[in-house]
């Protein structure tokens, strides 16, 4: 299922507030989490990693993955947190406007 | 950056890679599934990522200057060229600008001079000039007592010549000075080298406070930089001043003109200074500049406001000849009269001189770029072939030739710090020789210059790189791939190279003409002599009419002491007439009902012999003639020829417009002398009347005398008359030289046009010469391969050296032919100039179609260009034509 323009973004905040991941296990998180219904697109994946960087929302170091290798971990930033509250707050006005819609128009 | 990506990725893929095997996918499978998950490919998930990267396009810039630096370090000949050439356009520019930006947009040396103002006058009659910044005590007063806008206002006279001498020695020298309000150094913030300034109250009683500041050449000079200075007493026009302090170094003055006052005086000391003379009470007696300080809160339209309201209402209490229309309030620098019709002419000519070089250098290295770009045009196709957009590559070709305009602009700054000294020591010779000083001024560049190199570096930068780039990377994909012809091959791109190398030549020769035509006239400026005696001729110069303008007193007086002075030995001649080189006056002449212009100018009885100016035919006034107002005139031969040609001017009449306002005065010629040099060294008088002084118009006439013998027994000889018969022109009494002062400035300042045309003329051909023959020889031998295939084919070598060689000339011959055009038309527009009598003569007498020169540059162009041509053809007909087939 393709994800809706600028709703990448928001699960990536979502799925880093639980604490520090590499980009792999981002993605792998975000399958498993929506049970294979959600599946990231690696090509997209990575320049948003990139954006989120940009405007200071996350961070990203170099640490050591569980298989013993080195690995970009990203984390939330203070800024990035509170992004993600503005994020889901629209979201969900989103949603609970279009469910409207689906009900009663 | 890029490594931590890739080792990103990397890992990416190897976790993913895994996930499959676990799935049970074989390990060749599990890769493969892996990278397609991926989904698009990496390198362009890569480029992805890095467009995100805000830094990107500074990372680009960075990727395509160290490129851009490679490529010229790998051709050291052409960066040279193209630096050389840069640097000299710009430092031409930047020479004339640091001049410019010293002059007339540095603020004066006060403190915090962003709220320093001068006041302005407007009058009714619109007239322009120095008197605008004029202003009477009074009106000072008046402003200082009701104004609430500024935290001060500061008064300063224009300067006077005083003799100062000090007790105890015998000589006297002239020194110029300055009278100031007492708040003169405190409240514009100048601080003293030694001592202290004006005490508040010093500046209010009259002849009470004979206390001096003086300019720290003068403690130099005079006083060898005396340590005890303080407090010693020197005689300034006879009256005891206690010297309280010294001015620093780099004080410039705050002066109209190109001085720097030796002392400043607080204006309560006038009538001892200018004995006979009133600045302090009569409000037409406006001597004073207006400095005001704004308060840090003023808005600076309240406050001019407020200036206009205060000088209009005092402008009610009196009846001004001129009444004044409005006060404006400006920013304060060196020369205040930049909006100058004259000044901004001299400027917009040398500046447009100076952009040309520029233009040409420009071309040069335009050329020279599009050229070595042919080379690159395959290198070019294949990265657009791969994918590379259009921007990027332009990006990519302007940031190599940014890098140039900025490496040439670094030279061209570093080389205008040292020619805008070599120009400020010209122009302070210059300013010497009339009395002035121009050795102060701070020409060091600053952050206006750093800006203008910048700019103009950048601007160049566009402009030679941007039609070479466009053109590069204009071609479709298709007929590049399939291309490996070189670009001289492509007609489009040979257009606009024929094009770009007959605008370059065109601009070569424009500016060789001008400049050729200019040099030429130095040869003449060198041997240009007057015609007359200027070596034993002095003025005496005082103030002969009491600061009042009033010529009729003027004259008498001056009558008066020539008088007087003809008893004297030490005077072969004594006359009163016009000075020479002072300035012209060309008054309307009508011959027999036809309109014309001629110079004219007053003599006196002996004044042709004073000046020895030999009389050719009929006679000279009589002294009775000279004094009254009569209606006869001699006049020059060039006169005689051009009014009444063929015929005897003698004892026939014409009428003068004396005061341009259409009433005509008859006079009748006397006698005809020998044309001179009297309005300019430039060229003899077109034409020239010389009228006995008229007492009823005004008439600048000055007393003129001969000294054979020792010039010091000659002023001793003045001073001891004056002082017997008219004490009251003592102060400020002095000699000038005709040679000292009007000629040899003027025979300096041609010298120095003439100089500055030279070097510009070298530029001009060093320029040329590099542009035509580095792009021609580029091209031509970027035809080895084309050549080696002809020769294969059998093509005998003399055919294919016409081919070549004309093909160099023809865009080189046409940008000649437009170039000389243009410079033809420049020349009738400066020959126009001359119609008008007065007007200089830039080229001394050079014909503007001077065969010389044009027939120089017809000369010179095509010898380069063949050259060009010719060299490198020589080396490709030399090569095996197997050799020349793998040419690439």
């Amino acid at each position: 299922m393709n994800l809706l323009q600028g709703t990448l973004d928001l699960l990536i905040l979502r799925t880093l507030q639980a604490g520090p991941l590499h980009g792999w296990a981002i993605s792998d998180r975000i399958q498993q989490v929506s049970e294979d219904v959600l599946q990231v697109n690696q090509g997209s994946l990575y320049p948003a990693l990139y954006r989120l960087e940009n405007q200071r929302w996350i961070k990203a170091e170099w640490g050591i993955s569980e298989l013993g290798r080195r690995a970009r971990f990203y984390h939330l930033t203070a800024s990035g947190r509170k992004q993600l509250g503005v994020e889901t707050a629209d979201w969900t006005r989103l949603t609970g406007a279009i469910g409207k819609i689906l009900e009663q128009a | 950056m890029e490594q931590d990506l890739d080792e990103e990725l990397a890992f990416h893929i190897e976790m993913q890679t895994r996930r499959n095997r676990a799935l049970g996918m074989d390990s060749e499978q599990a890769r493969r599934s892996a990278q397609v998950q991926f989904g698009a490919n990496t390198a362009a998930v890569k480029e992805y990522c890095r467009d995100v990267r805000s830094l990107v396009w500074l990372e680009q810039l960075w990727q395509d200057l160290r490129y851009a630096c490679r490529g010229l370090v790998r051709s050291p000949g052409f960066a040279f060229l193209a630096v050389f050439a840069l640097a000299l356009g710009i430092g031409v520019n930047t020479t004339l600008f640091s001049t410019y930006n010293a002059v007339a947009l540095k603020p004066l040396p006060v403190a915090d001079p962003g709220h320093v103002v001068r006041f302005e006058r407007w009058t009714e009659s619109h007239a322009t000039g120095n008197f605008q910044y004029g202003f009477s005590w009074p009106e000072y007063v008046y402003c200082r007592d009701h104004a609430d806008q500024f935290a001060s206002l500061v008064a300063a006279s224009r300067t006077f010549i005083a003799l100062a001498s000090t007790p105890g020695s015998a000589a006297t020298e002239q020194r110029t000075g300055q009278l100031v309000s007492a708040n003169y150094f405190a409240d514009l913030g100048i601080p003293l080298t030694m001592g202290r300034g004006f005490f508040p109250g010093e500046d209010s009683t009259p002849g009470g406070n004979p206390v001096v500041v003086i300019a720290y050449r003068f403690w130099q000079r005079s006083f060898a930089g005396d340590p005890k200075i303080l407090g010693r007493t020197i005689q300034l026009n006879s009256a005891p001043f206690t010297v309280v302090g010294v001015t620093p170094e780099d004080f410039t003055g705050t002066t109209l003109d190109v001085v720097v006052p030796d002392f400043e005086a607080p204006l309560s000391m006038q009538a001892q200074l200018l004995p006979g003379q009133d600045w302090l009470n009569r409000p037409e007696q406006q001597h004073f500049q207006i400095f005001a300080r704004l308060k840090p809160s003023a808005i600076r339209p309240a406050a001019q406001t407020q200036a206009d309201l205060l000088v209009r209402q005092f402008g009610t209490t009196w009846t001004a000849r001129d009444r004044t229309v409005a006060v404006t309030l400006q920013r304060t620098t060196y020369f205040p009269n930049t909006d100058d019709v004259r000044f901004r002419a001299l400027m917009a000519a040398v500046m447009l001189m100076v952009g040309l070089v520029l233009l040409v250098a420009c071309a040069n290295v335009g050329n020279m770029l599009l050229a070595r770009g042919a080379a690159r045009q395959r290198e070019i196709n294949t990265r657009m072939a791969l994918g590379a957009g259009r921007p990027r590559i332009l990006r990519q070709l302007l940031s190599e030739s940014i890098l140039l305009a900025l490496l040439g602009g670094l030279a061209g700054l570093l080389f205008s710090i040292w020619t805008t000294k070599l120009l400020g020591l010209a122009l302070a010779r210059n300013a010497a020789l009339i009395g002035g000083d121009f050795s102060a001024v701070n020409l060091a560049p600053d952050f206006h210059v750093l800006v203008y190199v910048l700019g103009i570096a950048l601007i160049s930068g566009i402009l030679f790189g941007l039609s070479p780039a466009l053109q590069l990377t204009r071609r479709d994909l298709t007929a590049a791939l399939k291309d490996n012809a070189e670009f001289v091959g492509n007609p489009g791109g040979s257009k606009l190279r024929n094009l770009l190398v007959a605008a370059q030549v065109g601009f070569s020769v424009l500016l060789l003409a001008t400049a050729g035509l200019l040099a030429r006239g130095l040869v003449r400026a060198r041997a240009a002599d007057p015609e007359f005696e200027t070596r034993t001729v002095f003025t005496i110069d005082a103030n002969f009419d009491d600061m009042t303008g009033d010529p009729v007193k003027g004259i008498t007086r001056r009558q008066r002491l020539a008088d007087k002075l003809r008893e004297r030995p030490e005077f072969s001649a004594v006359a009163l007439g016009s000075r020479p080189f002072a300035g012209t006056w060309t008054p309307p002449i009508v011959v027999g009902g036809a309109l014309g212009r001629t110079l004219a100018s007053y003599a006196s009885n002996n004044y042709f012999e004073t000046l020895g100016i030999p009389l050719l035919r009929g006679r000279f006034f009589t002294d009775r003639e000279a004094r009254g107002k009569s209606p006869f005139a001699v006049i020059s031969e060039s006169t005689a020829r051009r009014f009444w040609p063929g015929g005897d001017a003698l004892g026939r009449t014409f009428a003068l417009d004396m005061n341009f306002n259409g009433t005509l005065r008859d006079f009748e010629v006397i006698g005809i002398v020998k044309d001179v040099r009297f309005a300019n060294l430039t060229r003899p008088d077109p034409a020239h009347v010389y009228l006995p002084p008229a007492l009823d118009v005004p008439a600048w006439v000055d007393l003129l005398v001969r000294v054979p013998g020792d010039r010091e027994r000659a002023l001793a000889a003045v001073a001891s008359v004056v002082a017997a018969s008219d004490q009251k022109l003592l102060p400020g009494l002095h000699l000038v030289n005709l040679d000292d002062g009007a000629v040899r400035l003027q025979r300096s300042m041609s010298h120095e046009f003439a100089m500055l045309a030279a070097i510009l003329a070298i530029l001009a051909l060093a320029l040329a010469v590099v542009g035509i023959y580095g792009v021609i020889s580029y091209l031509v031998s970027r035809r080895t391969r084309d050549i080696g295939v002809r020769m294969a084919l059998g093509a005998d070598s003399p055919a294919l050296w016409k081919d070549v060689i004309l093909d160099g000339l023809r865009p080189a011959l046409a940008g000649m032919v437009c170039g000389a055009a243009a410079a033809a038309c420049l020349s009738t527009l400066l020959h126009r100039t001359l119609i008008f009598p007065g007007s200089m003569d830039f080229l001394y007498g050079v014909p503007f179609y001077d065969p010389v020169t044009f027939a120089g540059l017809a000369a010179f162009v095509p010898f380069v260009a063949a050259l060009a041509s010719a060299i490198p053809a020589r080396r490709a007909l030399r090569v095996d034509p197997a050799v020349a087939l793998r040419h690439d």
